[in-house]
């Protein structure tokens, strides 16, 4: 089994306990599975709505119990394979933080509006799967949210520092703990047996060009990430634009016409979401 | 009983807590406590122990609707689960047919009595049952014995035969662990798709290797069936490395050791529907569906054959 993390800051750790999720959300679910005429469609929409939830039923669906760890990376295909008492058990097991609820709310949209880019983007350069691609979106950020639940006082250092020299969420991070979210996705990751594709994304959205395996997913959940804070949609911790890495856009050979098109209909699709 | 044995205990009890850790030294059973149902679950589904005691009297729920949530799933059936029950809860619980206990304790128990029957619980779900031992459905028997028993009781039903069409190649190129991944997500695709057809006459049971069989309702049949195919042709793809499921085919060797190309797993289903007791044994049944089946493998893609004298 993985072992927590151990950052900068003494005494603190990050261990993968209980994660926090949205009531609303968990709200939505648990009725639609009560219901024994609600679709998988409908379910596995509503529990997209929530990175915590996402992130646990995957991590669910991939563990070793099943016997096909490392598969499966949509919540639909999660939802067929662990039917609803699983679910259901999921739910139950999944602890209500109010933290979650009053300080991370803007970073929830901001992810939702991730995951929506990154499926525009992937669906208009004909990615296969471009659902895979939202899921990655969806939980970019999820280190944030994991240390900010688990570190309350480095996630206040973190918002300190932030303010102070006017740098990035990710700069202030990582002269916090160590290192920033997306090496907590990583540890995520692992922990949770994620597929490779999802562990890529999730690791490498700040380093597309560095991703090895499935550069792919990495450089499409970049741009996702870009779209979304170039919009203003939610918050990610600090109010600047996430830089766009050099040759990503020739990389995924999107070209300014496609990319104004993505954009188009991101705005309409934000324009939802508010 | 040997050493290293994981119990988990879901009580908010601290006496019957302390009661039943001191029935064996640590290092022979290790007991780990919740006080809540809730935060039990989690434990449960990711690192289910060797042997689970629930307090009906929980905090949080019922201590039976636990047992329910975990028992419900194939994967955790094998789990012994012991409840522990007030006197007062013995009269409200009537109905132990349903319930998924494999034994109980009515507080204040001897420490004997339940050292001897937690072994024994232990003990009774180690033995082997009729179940695959791979995706833990029934076997053979309990198939057998359950269709000829509908067949007996002239229930009109349809008994549904499923295998993997390209199964083999796929083995042969990948190895059998990943076989057996195709064959538990196979497993868990009937037994989900079928389960929202619930009702009386639902079964899932597995012959063995790529075979599998079901049971629903005669009108349920069709949707059952389109429903298993929709989920496992979009699930299996995943299942292939990038490369070949990019290509739509992998490249193997065929039984004459002879390069050949086979495209991606598809499933071949053939449905045999009894009517006003036209079926009169068992064999019948199975008969009818393997030819059937042969009709059903001319399409290379996935699709379902239905019994066609049974509608005219």
């Amino acid at each position: 089994m993985e072992e927590d993390l151990r950052t900068n800051q003494k005494g603190a750790i990050l261990a993968v306990k209980d994660l926090p999720t949205l009531p609303g959300v968990l709200q939505e679910v648990a009725v639609l599975v009560e219901n024994p005429n609600s679709s998988t469609d409908q379910i596995s929409k509503a529990i997209s709505k929530d990175q915590v939830l996402s992130a646990k039923v995957l991590k669910m669906v991939n563990s070793p119990i099943y016997g096909f760890p490392g598969r499966i990376g949509s919540i639909q295909h999660a939802l067929v394979l662990l039917g609803f008492n699983v679910i259901k058990g999921i739910i139950i097991s999944t602890s209500v933080f109010d933290v979650m609820n009053e300080n991370m709310k803007g970073l929830w949209e901001h992810s939702l509006g991730c995951a929506l880019a990154s499926s525009a983007i992937a669906r208009a350069i004909g990615c296969k799967d471009p659902e895979e691609y939202a899921v990655a979106g969806l939980l970019h950020d999820i280190g944030k949210v994991v240390a900010a639940v688990q570190l309350p006082e480095s996630r206040a250092a973190i918002d300190a520092l932030v303010l102070e020299k006017d740098i990035s969420y990710r700069q202030a991070e990582s002269e916090v703990l160590g290192f920033a979210h997306d090496r907590i996705n990583l540890w995520l990751c692992n922990y949770w047996n994620l597929p490779a594709n999802l562990k890529e994304g999730l690791s490498y959205h700040h380093r597309p060009m560095s991703a090895t395996l499935y550069p792919k997913i990495a450089q499409v959940v970049h741009v996702g990430n870009f779209l979304a804070r170039l919009f203003g949609v939610g918050n990610g911790g600090d109010n600047q634009v996430s830089a766009l890495d050099e040759g990503v856009l020739e990389a995924l050979e999107i070209t300014p016409e496609v990319l104004f098109k993505i954009m188009d209909g991101l705005e309409r699709e934000f324009v939802d979401l508010a | 009983m040997k050493d290293g044995k994981h119990f988990f205990l879901v009580t908010s009890d601290a006496k019957l807590e302390g009661s039943l850790r001191a029935l064996w030294p640590e290092e022979e059973v290790k007991w780990t406590c919740f006080a809540r149902g809730s935060s039990a679950l989690e434990f449960l589904f990711s690192e289910p122990p060797d042997l689970l005691v629930v307090d009906e009297q929980l905090p949080d729920l019922a201590g039976v609707d636990l047992v329910r949530l975990i028992k419900g799933e194939n994967v955790y059936r094998q789990l012994p689960v012991v409840l522990c029950l007030a006197s007062e809860d013995l009269a409200e619980l009537q109905d132990f047919s349903t319930l998924e206990i494999d034994d109980f304790l009515v507080k204040p128990f001897s420490p004997p009595i339940a050292k001897g029957r937690l072994i024994l619980a232990y003990h009774r779900s180690t033995r082997e049952l009729d179940a695959s031992p791979l995706t833990k459905l029934p076997g053979n028997t309990s198939i057998i014995h359950r269709i000829q028993d509908l067949i007996d009781r002239q229930e009109d039903f349809a008994l549904v035969y499923i295998d993997l069409d390209h199964f083999k190649s796929f083995n042969d190129k990948y190895g059998f662990s990943r076989g057996d991944e195709v064959l538990l997500m196979t497993a868990r695709v009937i037994v989900n798709s079928i389960r929202g057809f619930m009702g009386a006459n639902t079964f899932v049971g597995h012959v063995g290797g790529d075979d599998f069989v079901f049971i629903v309702p005669r009108e349920k049949a069709e949707s059952a069936c389109q429903q298993v195919i929709d989920n496992f042709d979009s699930i299996v793809p995943h299942f292939y490395d990038q490369e070949d499921r990019a290509r739509g085919a992998i490249h193997s060797l065929d039984r004459k050791g002879k390069e050949q190309v086979f495209p991606l797993m598809a499933i071949s289903i053939a449905v045999v529907l009894n009517r006003g007791g036209k079926l009169k044994h068992f064999g019948e049944a199975s008969q009818i569906a393997m030819n059937l089946k042969k009709e059903a493998k001319k399409n290379p893609k996935s699709c379902y054959v239905m019994d066609k004298r049974a509608s005219a």
